[in-house]
């Protein structure tokens, strides 16, 4: 998107805080996750309700962090508990209304993998694995994907099923037994993709992009609406003054 | 009777095949001082239940001490991936993966005498896929609403390492910040091993702020920053330099990890 004044992570930002509502009790992942969570929370959904896997309620860092575990995140929260608490009570106990996740890899149902991925030589590397996310992703009431556009991440099935989707198995997650409602959204850098129960469709586009473009490097199934995608609203000069001077001043999220 | 003793004494019921429950959470509150005790002592064939890896899960793994690892996944956050983890696994280390929620609930099992609890996280996954065969979850019906619903097997590791800021020398331990699921590994665990930033005379600790109660606890030995090179809340920062030397040596792996490893973490033996 050479030409534009913002970043490809600015753009994924704001593109995935504008989604979030003032109503909302968040579960957010590492990264990218955090950084839409707290530009919502510090514009468009100053309610929304923060909590980290960890046992940390409604934490508002004032300094970048390495990550959950970094104690600067967790600054000035409301409490602290445990994983039963966090990814508990509120979690398993239906009171958290959004998850926003990291993933190496997606597919048309919203299917995410954490875990690893097979080079072309049949090679595997390991990644994280799951933490909290498949937690997240089973139960949360709908689930954010926050991740760069990059063609290897789109598979029409992912390499490892680590969180579950929408649909298992051909049919409607609910009645594998699974109660969230599962992925909702991937944001990108370049688009947004909203999953629904019959497939992925290209809501948007980002400013400068073409529906073309993005479907050409997005290989699996991708619906597009009667009248074509969206446009993304672009970046405010004031949500990128925040990102870049609040929110991520040394670049490590934003790029 | 005190339960104050060296670190070495402490870990001493920490035998080959021991079954180890460690409490760290990536890059905070990682038992590194007990780690490196144990990786000197040339412990072999420990089973590792902990619900998200960190520098001292990689440390033992690395060192190769663990034969079998029981984990949620795990990183040392931004610094990076668990290299050592992720190459022992892809090697062949018997690693059985869940996710946070579900390894919490195994050990709160454990704690309480169930032989299980049930969840509705992990179904549909790969990962529960894989943990089937293990003997740790299984697909049951619910008694009263007959839907399906996962039951995760309970854990109860021999024993636990838990870094507390401080603990009298009776073991009643505190720890503060976040608690991750510190709590439940100590309870599910047969024995607890507490290693603190600061001892006190028994009493000395406001009931109000015990994490662990010493009547769980076998031994405690100070260990003033015994989780550097991670962050212990309110004590001290994460030694962002010496995670980033780590993530390079430990994505060498071989003898350039072993040799990082003994220089900076083996070197210097704890009292």
């Amino acid at each position: 998107m050479a030409g534009h004044p913002w970043t490809p992570g600015e753009m994924m930002a704001v593109a995935a805080a504008s989604r979030l509502r003032d109503d909302d009790v968040a579960m957010v992942g590492l990264g990218l996750p955090q950084i839409a969570a707290l530009l919502a929370q510090r514009t468009t959904a100053p309610g929304i309700q923060l909590l980290l896997e960890l046992g940390v309620f409604m934490p508002r860092p004032v300094e970048p962090a390495m990550g959950i575990a970094d104690p600067r995140m967790w600054k000035d929260a409301w409490s602290f508990g445990g994983v039963l608490d966090a990814l508990g009570a509120m979690l398993h106990g239906g009171r958290v209304t959004l998850g926003i996740l990291g993933a190496l890899q997606v597919d048309p149902s919203g299917s995410l993998n954490t875990t690893l991925v097979r080079g072309d030589d049949g090679s595997v590397r390991r990644f994280n694995g799951s933490g909290g996310g498949n937690d997240i992703a089973s139960l949360a009431g709908r689930v954010f994907v926050v991740m760069r556009h990059d063609p290897r991440k789109f598979r029409p099935a992912v390499e490892f099923l680590t969180s579950p989707g929408r649909i298992l198995n051909g049919r409607p997650r609910g009645e594998a037994g699974l109660p969230g409602g599962g992925t909702a959204a991937v944001i990108t850098d370049r688009a947004i993709i909203e999953i629904s129960d019959t497939g992925a469709v290209l809501a948007s586009v980002h400013p400068g992009e073409t529906p073309e473009a993005v479907l050409a490097s997005t290989p699996m199934p991708l619906i597009v609406p009667a009248g074509g995608p969206g446009e993304t609203p672009e970046p405010t000069g004031a949500q990128r003054a925040l990102l870049r001077e609040e929110l991520d001043p040394k670049g490590w999220y934003l790029g | 009777m005190s339960k104050v003793s060296s670190l070495a004494e402490a870990l001493s019921i920490v035998k080959d095949g021991t079954h180890l429950a460690l409490t760290g959470f990536a890059i905070t509150r990682s038992a590194v001082a007990a780690a490196a005790e144990l990786i000197r002592g040339g412990r072999r064939g420990l089973t590792l239940t902990q619900v998200v890896g960190g520098l001292e899960t990689d440390l033992l793994v690395g060192s190769g001490c663990v034969d079998r690892l029981i984990y949620s996944g795990g990183s040392l956050d931004r610094f990076g991936p668990l290299h050592s983890v992720n190459r022992a696994i892809s090697a062949g280390l018997a690693a059985e993966e869940y996710s946070t929620l579900s390894l919490t609930l195994r050990l709160l099992a454990g704690s309480l005498g169930l032989p299980f609890l049930p969840t509705r996280s992990l179904i549909g996954s790969q990962l529960l896929e894989r943990l089937i065969p293990s003997g740790g979850a299984a697909m049951i019906t619910d008694p009263f609403s007959g839907s399906p619903v996962l039951a995760v097997s309970a854990v109860r590791p021999d024993v636990a390492i838990v870094h507390a800021d401080v603990c009298d020398e009776q073991g009643n331990a505190s720890v503060s910040g976040p608690l991750w699921s510190i709590k439940e590994t100590a309870m599910a665990s047969a024995r607890v091993i507490v290693t603190a930033e600061r001892v006190v005379p028994l009493g000395g600790i406001d009931p109000d702020r015990v994490t662990v109660p010493g009547t769980v606890v076998a031994g405690v030995a100070e260990v003033p920053g015994g989780a550097r090179p991670t962050a212990v809340y309110g004590a001290y920062d994460y030694d962002a330099a010496l995670l980033t030397e780590y993530v390079a040596a430990s994505r060498e792996g071989g003898e350039t990890f072993a040799r990082f490893v003994a220089a900076r973490f083996l070197a210097e033996a704890v009292a």
